[in-house]
């Protein structure tokens, strides 16, 4: 009995094993599709950079004319990145940032999602966060 | 049970064998049948151990002292609660119960990244079970296999040692082997990272949740133990310096090390090599502490020498992945070159840096003390002491250093920070910590170390609540919202960042504790039923504590007991009944040839404890003869101030340790919508 029970054990256990190389079952070997690249990680460090330097402003840990020169060089290092990843030309990416500042200054663009949504929105047509509140919040 | 055990542990080392080859293999050949074999390897071993452990476990309560591992740490009287805890209680089963947690925790890392991560897991997966590997190996053939059998079979078991049936030594040692084994798992992706050539930030990230998981059942683990030597050993303290302490305690200073460069390197792409070695080295402590402790080499360098065996696999385990690492990260030198550098001295980073090297200081501070008695003895024949006055003469200064930078560091802005900033941000909380210290000078506070370390606690808990006033204001202007929800966006949208100062508010109420000790009250008194002793507490309350007398317990069979004796107090504080304390002497039965045990009555409030020790009674007279005039018996009372910070402290880490282990909201979002469309200037108004 108890030998019975060792050789089921062991030969299930050999079974599970050598199924996946018998039977050709593969394991996943590639990245996923929405996993970060090198660049993308790159362009997270630098966007990271961008926030925390905006965060210290906020918080009074850098002077006017430090964030100043901060931001614009954490600005030019993000666009970089970002270039790199998604091999947008500049022009494009330029306009790109340019209406989200201004969605941002009228109050369109989402606060909790960044969607972009069209003028005189009540709500964000993303995720539903009411867009009224954040009018004042321009200055961000 | 017990036999499908032991042939469960059997079969584990081939299995663990075969998915080590081929995790290696399969990841070098890029063929996914062998490292799908490999992850089943993982699972399977998981399953054996888990078989492997329910055996012991079934030996245990089935008395089964046929043998050696039940004989010698338990008995037919033993509560059940600890028969089942048997598992850890000793050598043996301690190593097979690291090796359970190894395998559960691989296999859940294997699991969560069936999807994900993938060009990491063959190598991730061999790195693992070459650890599995090792400890089957040790369990096998280094004559500490748990199901190892006597030949004979006595009628009852050596009984466990009555100061480990405690509660929190219950607890203690899974808590900590937690934290070791949790480690594995970003070691195994460092080790990845270095096979595969994907060196940037992304195994940091993946492992960070695991990293602090790790810290986290460690600190507790510590704590855990620091509580039991507190409530058990009846001397009064809670930290000896004691060489099994310091194994815990070394890999803890260089995961909280760890902890901290790894934000940098996220951040700002630098210290990555730094990273790598410190990986290396926390995993070679784990393994060290468990070495350490479980290998003998403690009790004495003479005993450990029947125990050669099971030194030298450890040994060279540890030189082979020191080896191993080594080269790897030589060989990967070029690519691990830092994307910036540090741009200013007061920087951030460099606060950053500094705590590290510090860390790092204290590790091989504690790790000399630690070790030269040994050597010593081992190769001169020469028993050197390494007392806590060392301990302490090195580690106090590096202590409150670190307690220091836990205040700068956070306000200091990254890259760089301006005079006129740090003018600004330090005016507050040094001015509230140099009034804190003037009145404690008034109150007559001459200590210097505590003194500073009161000054220095003062001076980081007011950065951080300027920290959260000035954050919650920035939040709440730039949401525009009232200050609960701006509070509470703060922290959710970094947890890692406010969790982060949850912590470190808990590593202050703990040093805090530790000042305390210059203050401790201890007085020592022999006194007749009746007679009334007198404490003064540090804080100015009397303790009047009036001996009742000795009741005695005989063979009280339930709690394994051969007698106690326990002496009956009242306590009066400040003149006001408060309540009881009833201090013990206790024998179990057992045959491990323990003398009788001590148990303290302890009674805690806020600002100190008071800590009741029976040091002597005429026990033949009390127990013997059950003399009523033998009652006489000599206390020992002691006033602890601050004491209680140190559970509190331990509890307000653990918030902070869950809020920043807490899954975030913003990977929820962004795995709900498909592409996160939000611009930096949208990225950089999150905070």
């Amino acid at each position: 009995m108890a030998l019975f029970g060792a050789l089921l054990l062991v030969s299930m256990v050999v079974v599970y094993l050598l199924q996946p190389i018998v039977q050709g079952k593969s394991a996943l070997m590639q990245r996923d599709y929405d996993e970060t690249t090198e660049a993308e990680a790159r362009r997270r460090i630098a966007l990271l950079a961008l926030r925390d330097a905006e965060f210290d402003y906020h918080t009074g840990k850098l002077d006017q004319a430090d964030y100043s020169e901060l931001k614009s060089r954490l600005a030019a290092e993000a666009l970089e990145a970002i270039r790199q990843v998604e091999g947008v030309d500049e022009a494009d990416l330029e306009a790109e940032i340019r209406k989200v500042r201004e969605g941002l200054r009228e109050g369109r663009a989402c606060g909790s999602c960044g969607h972009l949504n069209p003028a005189g929105s009540k709500f964000c047509a993303a995720c539903g966060t009411a867009l009224a509140a954040r009018e004042t919040a321009g200055s961000a | 049970m017990n036999v499908l055990g032991e042939l469960a542990l059997w079969t584990a080392l081939p299995v663990a064998a075969w998915g080590m080859v081929l995790g290696f293999l399969g990841g070098r050949q890029n063929r996914g049948d062998m490292v799908r074999s490999a992850e089943r390897a993982v699972y399977a071993t998981f399953g054996l151990t888990i078989l492997a452990s329910l055996g012991v476990i079934d030996t245990f309560l089935n008395d089964r002292f046929e043998y050696w591992y039940v004989a010698s740490y338990s008995s037919r009287d033993l509560a059940t609660f600890y028969k089942i805890s048997g598992l850890w209680a000793g050598q043996r089963g301690s190593l097979l119960f690291w090796l359970l947690l190894l395998a559960l925790f691989s296999s859940i890392a294997v699991w969560s990244n069936s999807r994900k991560n993938r060009e990491f897991m063959p190598n991730v997966v061999g790195t693992l079970m070459t650890v599995q590997t090792f400890f089957l190996v040790v369990l096998l053939f280094a004559d500490v296999n748990p199901f190892e059998q006597l030949g004979f079979t006595p009628v009852d078991g050596n009984g466990l040692n009555p100061q480990l049936q405690n509660y929190w030594m219950t607890i203690h040692p899974p808590t900590l082997y937690l934290g070791f084994t949790a480690f594995s798992i970003p070691f195994a992706f460092g080790v990845s990272a270095l096979l595969t050539g994907r060196l940037d930030s992304r195994w940091i990230t993946v492992t960070r949740k695991w990293t602090l998981l790790s810290w986290f059942f460690l600190s507790n683990g510590i704590v855990f133990g620091m509580r039991w030597a507190y409530e058990e050993l009846g001397w009064g303290g809670y930290w000896f310096w004691d060489p099994v302490e310091n194994a815990s305690l070394l890999p803890w200073l260089t995961a909280t090390a760890f902890l901290h460069s790894i934000q940098i390197q996220e951040n700002r792409g630098m210290l990555k090599i730094w990273n790598m070695g410190l990986v290396l080295m926390t995993f070679l402590l784990t393994i060290f502490a468990t070495f350490l402790t479980r290998s003998g080499l403690i009790e004495s360098v003479h005993t450990f020498a029947q125990e050669l065996k099971i030194a030298y696999i450890f040994l060279s385990f540890m030189f082979f992945i020191a080896a191993t690492g080594t080269i790897l990260i030589l060989y990967r030198l070029p690519k691990l070159r830092s994307e910036s550098r540090i741009e200013s001295f007061i920087s951030r980073e460099s606060a950053f840096l500094f705590n590290n090297l510090v860390l790092l200081a204290a590790t091989f501070a504690v790790m000399w003390g630690t070790l030269l008695p040994l050597i010593s003895e081992g190769f001169m024949g020469q028993e050197i002491s390494v007392g806590p006055p060392f301990f302490n003469r090195v580690n106090l200064p590096i202590g409150l250093f670190l307690l220091f930078l836990m205040g700068v560091g956070p306000v200091i802005a990254w890259r760089k920070a301006t005079p006129k900033n740090l003018k600004k941000n330090f005016l507050g909380p040094v001015i509230v910590a140099a009034v804190v210290g003037v009145v404690l000078w008034a109150m007559g506070i001459r200590h210097g170390m505590a003194l500073t370390t009161f000054i220095t606690s003062t001076f980081v808990m007011s950065i951080i609540v300027v920290e959260f006033w000035k954050g919650t204001r920035a939040r709440s202007r730039i949401e525009g919202s009232g200050v609960l929800p701006a509070f509470w966006h703060l922290v959710t949208r970094n947890r890692r960042r406010w969790g982060g100062y949850i912590v470190h508010v808990g590593i202050v109420m703990i040093f805090t504790a530790f000042a305390g000790a210059p203050w401790n009250v201890d007085v020592e008194q022999t006194l007749d039923p009746g007679d009334v002793a007198e404490i003064t507490s540090p804080f100015g309350h009397t303790y009047r504590l009036t001996y009742e007398g000795m009741s005695t317990n005989i063979n009280d069979r339930e709690q394994n007991l051969a007698w106690q004796a326990v002496a009956l107090m009242t306590v009066e504080k400040d003149g006001r009944r408060v309540g009881t304390l009833s201090p013990e002497k206790r024998q179990y039965l057992n045959r491990n040839g323990n003398p009788n045990a001590t148990e303290v009555g302890i009674r805690s409030s806020v600002a100190e404890d008071l800590y009741v020790i029976l040091a002597d009674v005429d026990l033949e007279g009390v127990v013997g003869r059950n003399d009523p005039t033998a009652q006489q018996a000599h206390f020992r009372f002691m006033v602890k101030p601050l004491v209680g910070f140190i559970w509190g402290g331990i509890m307000v880490l653990s918030l902070g340790g869950l809020i920043g282990l807490w899954p975030s909201a913003e990977k929820v979002r962004s795995a709900s919508t498909s592409a996160p469309s939000s611009g930096p200037a949208v990225a950089a108004a999150g905070d």
